[in-house]
């Protein structure tokens, strides 16, 4: 399977299944479109009547050059991973290696757009105790088999809201990593409302990654993330995340906004957090319910769409001016990247991925945190909802029917089940709207990558 | 080849061989938190061999 698509004068085509991208001319670009269905005489008498510069002699060269690639196994490689998309999971069956730890279900700010019903979940509201916390990371060493890297994300809520647990739990695991063999990487996702001294020396020594939630521009951040008393938090948080940026020398940081129906025009969010300063950012589409204000509509989708595309193009121009900077989804490693298991097998939540709730529940993910059935165990007792366990571990690009046919299928591994399930109420369903924003985000990060390696 | 650039690519197919050490970071474990994507995971094993 081939999938084709142009922007801005560069005609590229990747080859699904191997994995190839090839940057070609536009007559070997129609060529290439057709090649399954003709033979060389039929092609090339029908490229003949095409305006392209080239005659029958180059025609027949662009000819060969196509097959030589299908006979390299660059071009309209067979999809032979069908078999081996339970394999991963069966190897690490058992296994956990990341854990989301929701060390406060409460907040200090109280957004209207909170997947996680600022920050209760639909449950009361809660803080992780310290014992909770550090049994969690017992149960992940225990449960972690041959796995040495670990990762713990602290998320709420509002982290900072229980920071001095946070720091005894990095201090307790790093205290248990020598005997243990492991190596934890932390990450911590904040509002930024607490952030002072002590946490940007903390987070910046022991956070491999801190994720600062900024939606971009004032106005637009202001309207959703505001506190109890309705007050705006931009003002507040901005200098504190550009402190703490300052200081983190170079460690991995994402400036995270979502962008909802109120602001389609992401990119102007993206302008406003380079112009403060900020070079590693992300943006999200807003997760919530169809209906809701906030939720993005059809007519947003051409907006969307093209958000993206200019966003490369800005990327594209900003390398090429000495001022790069780093967006989440267009970090195609297109040598180093994933291997097949990975790219067919998942996200892995619910199976090496589990989010713990402050009194200590395991469920499948942060997202699926409230929702009872989902419910998998504690982290006492271990996984006991293996029914719905089961169900997770068999998610995979190859379960879900609408991903068979999809180009994008090896980049997004058959898509996140939490949005699968709020969108169609199955966590093997497929949620058509995020579908379209991820092939567009690949096709303009492959797009940005041909562009990149281009001499100027 | 004069029409066609082929980038330099990890070969899916060869990766088969090889891969599925499950060291890589779990996906959602980073940024998003909201969607999946797995193109921009880093290969532990690559960053082991060099």
């Amino acid at each position: 399977m081939i999938h084709r698509f142009e922007m801005d004068g560069r005609y590229i085509v990747l080859d699904v299944c191997s994995g190839s991208v090839h940057v070609v001319d536009e007559t070997a670009y129609r060529m290439i479109g057709m090649y399954p269905e003709m033979g060389r005489e039929e092609l090339i008498a029908q490229a003949l009547t095409w305006s392209g510069p080239e005659d029958e002699a180059e025609l027949n060269e662009i000819y060969d050059e196509i097959t030589a690639l299908k006979d390299a196994g660059k071009l309209f490689a067979p999809d032979t991973f069908a078999p081996m998309a339970k394999e991963l999971k069966r190897r690490t069956a058992g296994v956990v290696k990341a854990l989301c730890l929701h060390v406060a279900h409460t907040c200090n700010l109280n957004c209207a757009y909170c997947f996680a019903s600022q920050g209760k979940y639909h449950g009361e509201r809660a803080v992780m105790p310290f014992e909770v916390g550090k049994q969690a990371l017992d149960f992940l060493v225990a449960n972690s088999g041959s796995r040495k890297n670990l990762e713990v994300d602290f998320f709420g809520g509002e982290p900072l809201m229980n920071w001095d647990v946070v720091k005894r739990l990095v201090e307790y695991a790093r205290g248990i990593e020598k005997e243990s063999g492991k190596h934890f990487r932390f990450t911590l996702t904040t509002n930024g409302m607490l952030i002072d001294d002590d946490v940007i020396d903390f987070a910046n020594r022991e956070m491999s990654n801190v994720v600062l939630s900024l939606d971009g521009r004032k106005e637009i951040h202001d309207r959703c993330r505001v506190d109890y008393a309705g007050n705006g938090s931009w003002e507040k948080i901005v200098p504190k995340f550009q402190k703490l940026v300052a200081a983190r020398g170079g460690k991995n940081y994402y400036m995270r906004g979502t962008f909802t129906h109120a602001n389609p025009d992401f990119l102007n969010d993206i302008r406003v957090m380079l112009d403060l300063g900020f070079n590693e950012l992300s943006m999200e589409p807003v997760v919530c319910a169809a209906g809701d204000p906030a939720a993005l509509t059809e007519e947003d989708l051409p907006i969307v769409l093209k958000q993206y595309e200019d966003l490369a193009r800005l990327m594209l121009r900003r390398s090429r001016e000495g001022k790069p900077f780093t967006f989440y989804h267009y970090m195609l490693d297109l040598t180093g990247g994933p291997c097949i298991y990975k790219r067919i097998s998942g996200c892995g939540s619910g199976t090496e991925y589990m989010a713990v709730t402050p009194w200590g529940d395991l469920y499948p993910c942060h997202q699926f945190v409230g929702e009872e059935k989902f419910k998998l165990g504690d982290i006492w007792r271990g996984v006991e909802n293996t029914e719905t366990q089961a169900e997770f571990a068999d998610c995979n690009v190859y379960a879900r029917e609408e991903c068979k046919d999809c180009w994008a299928r090896l980049y997004c591994s058959g898509g996140c089940a939490a949005n699968a399930y709020h969108a169609t109420g199955s966590v093997r369903g497929v949620y058509k709207y995020g579908c379209e924003l991820f092939r567009k985000r690949m096709e303009c990060a492959i797009w940005l990558q041909c562009a990149l390696m281009e001499k100027e | 080849m004069k029409h066609i650039q082929t980038l330099e690519t990890r070969d899916l197919c060869e990766s088969a061989k090889n891969g599925g050490c499950g060291e890589c970071q779990t996906s959602c474990q980073s940024a998003c938190k909201t969607s999946c994507g797995i193109a921009n995971q880093q290969c532990e094993n690559k960053k082991e061999e060099e």
